[in-house]
């Protein structure tokens, strides 16, 4: 009832054989009724997997743990030398309240700024696997910067820097804590820099941070709130910010 | 960032959302699946210099495989747990994941759960093999048998899932 040649006749299906042993399964397939109905169920159960059956994918909250973890476990002895200078400046008066005001610092300051610093990030890498990185693409800052009126609060400044390799490439509307943000696309090299624009309310903004691999820079102006992200060396983004931030509106 | 860490993430995040297939298929459990994973990816991490070169996601998938057999070996000792059984009750439908790609009709669903449903050794090597892509040799190292046994396996998960899916089809 079972054909002894049906491993073969599978391997041969999944693409294991080579040129001789192939052949040989293809001439046993032929004259095989058993091997053909295999062949036939095998092919309609593999498209029917391929079209119907869940891929499911990390949660992003999942990738953001993950993140974390790495942070922590990648540098192991920050964490002992921190705690011995808060016993030896609990020791003494003053250091006393210095490591409370420390502490304090540290329990209120940012899980506000913390996650910011973690959703511009996962905003940057999102637009770069998913192909909406760029909704207009233009390296023109008078088709850019209109662009944006009307889509987001904010017009963002989008100066083009071709003399230092950093140019503008095209921009998209993202979402940051809440409220939409223009973000302007640069390519240096064959890095993406997205420079995020979105409105002051009075957030905290997160120090500079570098988040599986991608730097993030922030700073306010006038009424905005900016942040740069991008794969590319810290120093040439810090260089990018520079060059963004003494650029006249 | 220090060197590991960014060759880490370089090679292994790509394939994160595979890990978290495979942690989902065989766990049947969105809880446990992320658990899985962020266990293994930890692992993976620690283990990394031993990583000999060549293609990382099976040997990420390996420590995801094992990360789920730890796991359900000490659920196990914790409760008695019923091996799957024949029956229709939708074994997927705790939650309609946002992420997932849209199974469309009821011909979907079914198929999802006839695979879920698979034993565990024959679910895991159809995993690998129709939605991860693993050659042979790979879902041999994946799972720790010899490839007679991947073979072997693969077939009686295919005729499972003939004799229960197809058969339903005609």
């Amino acid at each position: 009832m079972s054909c002894p040649e049906l491993l073969r006749t599978q391997a041969y299906l999944d693409g294991e054989l080579d040129g001789i042993a192939a052949a040989e399964a293809e001439r046993h397939i032929e004259t095989c009724a058993e091997c053909q109905q295999a062949s036939a169920d095998a092919a309609q159960l593999s498209d029917a997997i391929r079209s119907a059956v869940t891929l499911h994918r990390a949660p992003d909250a999942l990738r953001a743990r993950i993140g974390a973890i790495l942070d922590e476990e990648a540098a192991p002895r920050v964490v002992p030398f921190k705690r011995r200078n808060f016993w030896y400046g609990a020791l003494s008066g003053a250091g006393a309240m210095a490591a409370a005001a420390g502490i304090a610092f540290v329990l209120i300051l940012p899980p506000s700024a913390e996650t910011l610093a973690q959703s511009i990030t996962d905003d940057h890498t999102a637009a770069l696997t998913s192909g909406h990185l760029i909704q207009i693409a233009s390296s023109s800052h008078h088709v850019v910067k209109p662009w944006f009126a009307g889509k987001v609060d904010v017009s963002p400044p989008t100066p083009d820097f071709p003399d230092q390799s950093f140019t503008l490439t095209g921009g998209r509307v993202d979402q940051v804590a809440g409220s939409k943000a223009a973000v302007v696309v640069y390519r240096h090299g064959r890095h993406v820099i997205d420079l995020f624009v979105w409105p002051d309310r009075g957030s905290v903004l997160p120090g500079n941070a570098t988040r599986h691999g991608y730097h993030s820079i922030f700073w306010k102006s006038g009424d905005l709130n900016f942040a740069a992200v991008s794969d590319t060396e810290r120093h040439e983004l810090e260089k990018f910010v520079g060059l963004v931030r003494s650029t006249p509106e | 960032m220090d060197a590991r860490r960014q060759q880490f993430e370089a090679l292994a995040l790509p394939h994160l959302d595979a890990a978290y297939n495979l942690a989902r298929w065989l766990s049947r459990s969105p809880t446990d699946a992320e658990d899985i994973v962020q266990d293994a990816m930890l692992r993976a991490f620690r283990a990394f210099d031993g990583f000999r070169g060549g293609d990382i996601k099976p040997w990420l998938l390996a420590i995801v495989r094992n990360c789920w057999r730890n796991a359900s070996a000490d659920t196990r000792r914790r409760k008695h747990t019923a091996l799957p059984e024949e029956h229709d009750e939708p074994l997927l439908s705790d939650e309609p994941s946002p992420e997932a790609t849209v199974v469309e009709a009821s011909e979907g669903r079914r198929l999802n759960e006839v695979i879920a449903l698979l034993p565990n050794e024959f679910r895991e090597v159809l995993i690998l093999r129709e939605m991860e892509d693993l050659s042979y040799r790979e879902i041999a190292d994946v799972t720790g048998v010899p490839i007679g046994t991947v073979m072997s396996r693969l077939a009686r998960a295919r005729a499972l899932l003939k004799e229960k899916w197809l058969r339903d089809q005609t």
